[in-house]
Formats: C-alpha cells, sequence, structure tokens
C-alpha cells in the first residue's frame, strides 16, 4: 500500500476527529458566555427586585437621620450620597474590597436616583459575583469534560464498529491479494451477514471463476496444439530425411533443403518449448529433491564452452561455490542451459561469458549489443522476435521456472554486459 | 532383420519403412493396437517401434502382452506425449528405448541399429566396416588393428555415421544427436563442423580412407 493512500477506517475517524474539534473549540467559549449572559441577567433581576422592594416597602417611611441607621444594618442595599450626573437607573460591574478575605471582589451593582425628604439621593444595590464565577468555571469544565469522554467514547466504539463491520471486506481483500491465477488455488469466501459484502464476494467469486476458466481454456489450448503439431513436424522431417537420400544433392537443392530442415527444426523446438511451458504450468514437474546446483552450473559450462568455440566466444567459470538447493533437477538444467544458451546467442565474435556461482546466486554475464534490453518486456512470451535465431521462449521459460520454485531472476546491463542474476 | 512398426500415422509409418529399408530391414506396419498385438504375438521380430497414442488403445498395453508372454523383443517407443511418466513406465515394462516425436530418421535409424546389435551379439558386441573396427561395448576403435584416440563426441560422431552408413545426414540431425537433450534450444551447428573436421583429420592420420563425404550446405554422408 503506497504512502498517499489511507486506510478506509482512518478516513472516517479523521473526519471524526476534525468535527468533534470543531464543535469542543466553537462551543466551549460559547457555552461559557451564554451561562454568564444568564448569571449576570439573573443577578441584574436580583438587583430590581430589590429596587422594588426599597421603592415600595422602605422609601416612603424613611427618614433623613435614618440614612446611616439604615446603611448599617444592610449589607448590600444602601443609600449614598447623590451622583450628580445620575439621572436614571444604571447597572455597571465593580470591584469591591473584601475586608475579610482581604481581595477585591467582582459585584454587578445598580444605582438609581431617589428623594428622600425632598432631598436627592443615590439608591445602590449590589449582588456579589463571585460565586457565580467559580460556578460557570465549574460547570465549564464539567462540560468539557463530558463532551470529551462523549467524542473519545465515540471514537473508540464507532472504531471497534467500522473494524467489525468491515471485517468482511478485509478478509475478501486478503484472499484476492492471494489469488494467483496460474496457481488454480480459488479463494474460499465466508459467507458474511452483510449484504453488500455477500455480494462483492459473488461478483469476485464470478470475475475469478470466469478468468480461471479463460486461463484454463488458453492453457488447454496451448497444450493441445503444440501436441496436434508434433505430428504433422514429425511426417515433415521424416520426409525431408527420406527426400535427400532419393535425389542428387547439387550445391543450391542443398541449401534449399538445408533452411527446409532449419526451419523444422526451429518449430518443432518452439512447439517443444510451448509443450515445456504447458507442462510446468500443469505442474507436471512437480518431484523436487537436493540438487547441487554447482554440479549442474560445471556440466553445462562444459557444454557452452564447446558451442562457444565456434564464435570464438571465451567462457570463463569463476569462483563456482557449492550450492545446494531444493528443485526439480530436470527444471534447473533447462534453466542454467536456457540462461548460458541465450549468453551465447546474443554474443558476438570474439565475445566473452561469465559464470559466477556465489552466495547462493548465479551469475551470468555477457558481452552483446551495446545497449541495455527492455527490461519489462524480456521475460514474456515471445516478446522479442526470433532475431539471432531465439525462438521467444527461452527466458519465459527462465521465468516459469524460477516462479515455481520461488527463485528471482533479474537483469541489468553495466560495464557493457548483459547479466542476469538467479537467486536461490 | 525384420522390424514392426505400430504406428497409426500413415505417412509418418511410410518414411520410417522408406528409410529402414534401405538399411535393409524388413518392415512391417501396423496401424492399430489389434493390429499390433494380433502380429506381436504370431510373428517374431528382432526390433518393434511402438508408437503409445493408438487409435483404439495405449501402446504400453502392447507391451505389457509382450512382457507377460515372455517374448523379449526390442522394443523402442515412439511417442508424441514428451511426458516423463510415459518414458519411465515405458522403460520400467521392459522397453529398450525411448523416442519422442518428432525425430530425425538418421536418429531412428541409429538407434534401432544399436538396438538390433546388442540383442543379437550381446557380449562381442563389434561395428566393422573395412578397415575400421568399433567395439561398441568398450567403446574402442581401432584402424587396422591400431588403436585411434578419440573424444566421446568424435566416438559418438562416428558411430552415427557408420550406422547411417550411405544415407546423407542433415547438421541438424547430427547436432542433436551430439547434445542430447541439450538440443532442445541449440540453434548454432557451428559445432557439428569442428567435430566433423577433428574426427576426419583423426582418422586419416591413421590410415582411414576418408569416408566422410561433405554434402555442400546440408550435412554429411559415410561413403559405402
Amino acid at each position: 500500500m503506497g504512502d498517499m493512500s489511507k486506510k478506509l477506517l482512518n478516513k472516517t475517524l479523521r473526519v471524526y476527529i476534525l468535527f468533534s474539534l470543531i464543535v469542543l473549540i466553537i462551543s466551549a467559549p460559547l457555552f461559557y458566555f451564554i451561562t454568564e449572559r444568564l448569571f449576570i441577567e439573573d443577578a441584574d433581576e436580583t438587583l430590581f427586585l430589590h429596587q422594588k422592594e426599597f421603592f415600595t416597602n422602605n422609601l416612603p417611611s424613611l427618614k433623613e437621620e435614618d440614612i446611616g441607621l439604615w446603611n448599617k444594618v444592610s449589607r448590600d442595599v444602601k443609600v449614598e450620597q447623590p451622583t450628580s450626573f445620575l439621572k436614571r437607573d444604571s447597572v455597571f460591574y465593580r470591584f469591591y474590597l473584601d475586608t475579610l478575605a482581604n481581595e477585591n471582589e467582582p459585584y454587578r451593582v445598580l444605582l438609581s436616583p431617589v428623594t428622600i425628604e425632598g432631598k436627592p439621593y443615590t439608591f445602590m444595590a449590589r449582588a456579589n459575583l463571585i460565586e457565580t464565577e467559580d460556578l460557570i468555571t465549574s460547570i465549564a469544565i464539567l462540560f468539557f469534560l463530558t463532551l470529551t469522554l462523549l467524542f473519545t467514547g465515540l471514537f473508540f466504539i464507532t472504531r471497534r464498529l467500522s473494524f467489525k463491520l468491515w471485517q468482511p471486506f478485509y478478509t475478501t481483500l486478503d484472499q484476492v491479494e492471494q489469488f494467483e491465477l496460474d496457481k488454480n488455488i480459488k479463494p474460499n469466501f465466508v459467507q458474511p451477514d452483510v449484504e453488500e459484502f455477500d455480494r462483492l464476494n459473488q461478483s469476485i467469486n464470478r470475475l475469478l471463476e470466469k478468468n480461471l476458466s479463460v486461463y484454463k481454456n488458453q492453457k488447454e489450448f496451448i497444450e493441445n496444439a503444440a501436441h496436434e503439431l508434433q505430428t504433422p513436424l514429425a511426417v515433415f522431417q521424416a520426409k525431408l530425411d527420406v527426400l535427400v537420400q532419393q535425389i542428387p544433392l547439387t550445391n543450391e537443392l542443398g541449401n534449399t533443403l538445408s533452411q527446409l530442415n532449419e526451419a523444422v527444426s526451429r518449430l518443432s523446438r518452439i512447439n517443444k518449448n510451448l509443450l515445456l511451458l504447458s507442462k510446468i504450468e500443469n505442474e507436471q514437474y512437480a518431484t523436487v529433491e537436493i540438487v547441487s546446483v554447482n554440479d549442474i552450473v560445471k556440466k553445462q559450462v562444459m557444454f557452452i564452452t564447446e558451442q562457444a568455440e565456434d564464435k570464438k566466444v571465451v567462457v570463463k567459470a569463476e569462483s563456482i561455490e557449492p550450492i545446494m538447493t531444493s528443485a526439480n533437477i530436470t527444471l534447473l538444467e533447462i534453466a542454467i542451459s536456457n540462461l548460458l544458451l541465450n549468453a551465447l546467442r546474443h554474443n558476438h565474435m570474439n565475445g566473452q561469458i561469465m559464470v559466477k556461482l556465489h552466495q547462493n546466486t548465479l551469475t551470468i554475464s555477457n558481452t552483446g549489443t551495446p545497449s541495455a534490453l527492455a527490461t519489462e518486456k524480456l521475460f514474456r512470451r515471445f516478446s522479442h522476435p526470433g532475431s539471432e535465431g531465439g525462438n521467444g521462449l527461452g527466458l519465459a521459460i527462465v521465468k516459469k521456472i524460477c516462479d515455481l520454485h520461488g527463485w528471482t531472476i533479474r537483469y541489468v546491463y553495466q560495464n557493457e554486459m548483459h547479466i542476469f542474476q538467479l537467486v536461490f | 532383420m525384420k522390424v514392426l512398426i505400430i504406428e497409426d500415422g500413415k505417412q509418418l509409418a511410410e518414411s520410417m519403412v522408406q528409410y529402414l529399408q534401405r538399411e535393409g530391414y524388413q518392415c512391417e506396419v501396423a496401424e492399430t493396437m489389434e493390429d499390433g498385438l494380433e502380429r506381436v504375438m504370431l510373428h517374431d521380430y528382432d526390433c518393434i517401434l511402438l508408437d503409445i497414442t493408438l487409435p483404439d488403445g495405449n501402446g504400453l498395453t502392447i507391451l505389457e502382452k509382450l512382457k507377460e508372454t515372455g517374448k523379449m523383443e526390442g522394443v523402442i517407443i515412439i511417442s508424441a506425449k514428451d511426458s516423463l511418466d510415459d518414458r519411465i513406465k515405458g522403460l520400467k515394462l521392459g522397453a529398450d528405448d525411448y523416442l519422442a516425436k518428432p525425430f530425425h530418421l538418421p536418429e531412428l535409424g541409429a538407434r534401432v541399429e544399436a538396438l538390433i546389435r546388442r540383442k543379437n551379439f550381446q557380449g562381442s558386441n563389434k561395428v566393422v566396416f573395412n578397415e575400421l573396427t568399433i567395439d561398441v561395448p568398450a567403446q574402442v576403435v581401432s584402424v587396422n588393428g591400431n588403436h585411434l584416440s578419440l573424444t566421446r563426441k568424435e566416438y559418438d560422431l562416428l558411430l552415427f555415421l557408420i550406422s547411417n552408413k550411405g544415407r546423407v545426414i542433415s547438421k541438424n540431425a547430427i547436432a542433436e544427436h551430439l547434445s542430447g537433450d541439450m538440443a532442445d534450444m541449440l540453434d548454432n551447428l557451428g559445432f557439428v563442423y569442428a567435430h566433423v573436421k577433428n574426427l576426419k583429420k583423426k582418422l586419416s592420420e591413421s590410415g582411414c580412407k576418408d569416408y566422410i563425404k561433405t554434402i555442400y550446405g546440408f550435412g554429411y554422408q559415410w561413403e559405402i
């Protein structure tokens, strides 16, 4: 999975977390201000109530000389010296020093002009806000905690739930990922209790079945075609062999017949290789034993050295270390000889082939065309049409054999050498 | 020498007959398993060429019958199904050799000759051609009684040419004979020329007449 793509689960959770954060950030101050506003309104209401009480119950009977006494007994409702600019009721905040706690405490204050015995005075009522503030803070914290708890709870529940909900999807995904067309093992989906996933599984099943059957048909077609070709090829070859006995061969005729011979040889090689590929795919080379790679390499190097004389290609085998591996011996021989024959076939006169068997890796390098080969097509069937006599199947067979045994094969072009590496 | 060819492909059987008759073999052809079984039970053959896939059954059945009745003819299995299983099964049932289709007729000729030689002469199995003698079990070649030292490939080449004496043999047939299993991928026949050249040189140095005729552009022939 790439770095760019996100997991389905994380994607929903990400949106979820973002939404929760936004709600928290916006609602916390909003909640605080609204609560505070409500408390202030409440306090103001109380102040006006005190004012109304004072005006109806106390003011009519209050004498000027009683003001001092009134102020002594009443803590929060007082009569003060008149303030010149006060024309009507006015409500505001003010701090008063609390002599007991020795600190300034916030108050809500109501001032209103009154007349006592014809003289102007100022009525003052106040309400302490310190407890209100404490209350608001506590409520805010409580609110914040509740929301956080709610969101984390929801987060984990959603995650668990999504995980459980998507579980059949992930199971299907795993199985589809492990599916390989040429292994002929169909995934065995468990019936999920979600309709959509069931549909998904059924669709995938149908798709795979169709693919498998197309693949099987194609495989059978190649195999049958190759088999059917064997007989006419055998007839062709036999007739040619008889023909050359019956007529005196001039140079010209000899050349023509030789070319015919080569063409039919090449045909039967392609055919044999197609059959070989089919057989590998049909797992007809299932017998695996412990084989000594170095012995096979040495044998094949001897063979290729002989073949290389004609082109004056030097074959150098260096550090052939003993390596044992479990493999089908026939296939291993075919893989190594295909690589070596390729190294010779695509070589030039007086070229070089280097063979190295070191640390579980067989390296075969050769001189040849002075440019790298197109890697992506290299191991495909018939991808590099039969230049220099190859039949376009050699490397495809090597790749098949490597896949079957779980080996890796890679190609690099380095220091003007074409290098094939087979890692056991 | 009598050879029975059990092969349902008429044209292939015909070519096999044409090629083998020239070597002096008397050839009979059976196109079905039933016909083949009947002939095998009635007559004795020096060699049987047996196709496995027959229209009315598996050729291996004939092999089983032969084994049951103790008729130990030399059998060469000829099969289009070049499967390892068939090869092993056939050889286990007592077949002497196995040849996959398509094959070169000189290859078939050499195999038939080798088989009959082995059956008929058992211990002292020698190929003699004028001044040349090949002791096959010992793989020793001598010219006028003098030992001639050859490489493994030169020896194989000499035996192959003599086994098909008088025949024109293509380079391809020689190349495939010399390289065995490796021949499947082979497309470079230059090495055949090199081996022939070396063999010719060694033979002439030892005083042997030059029997190997080059058929220009095509191949070689061991002249009688």
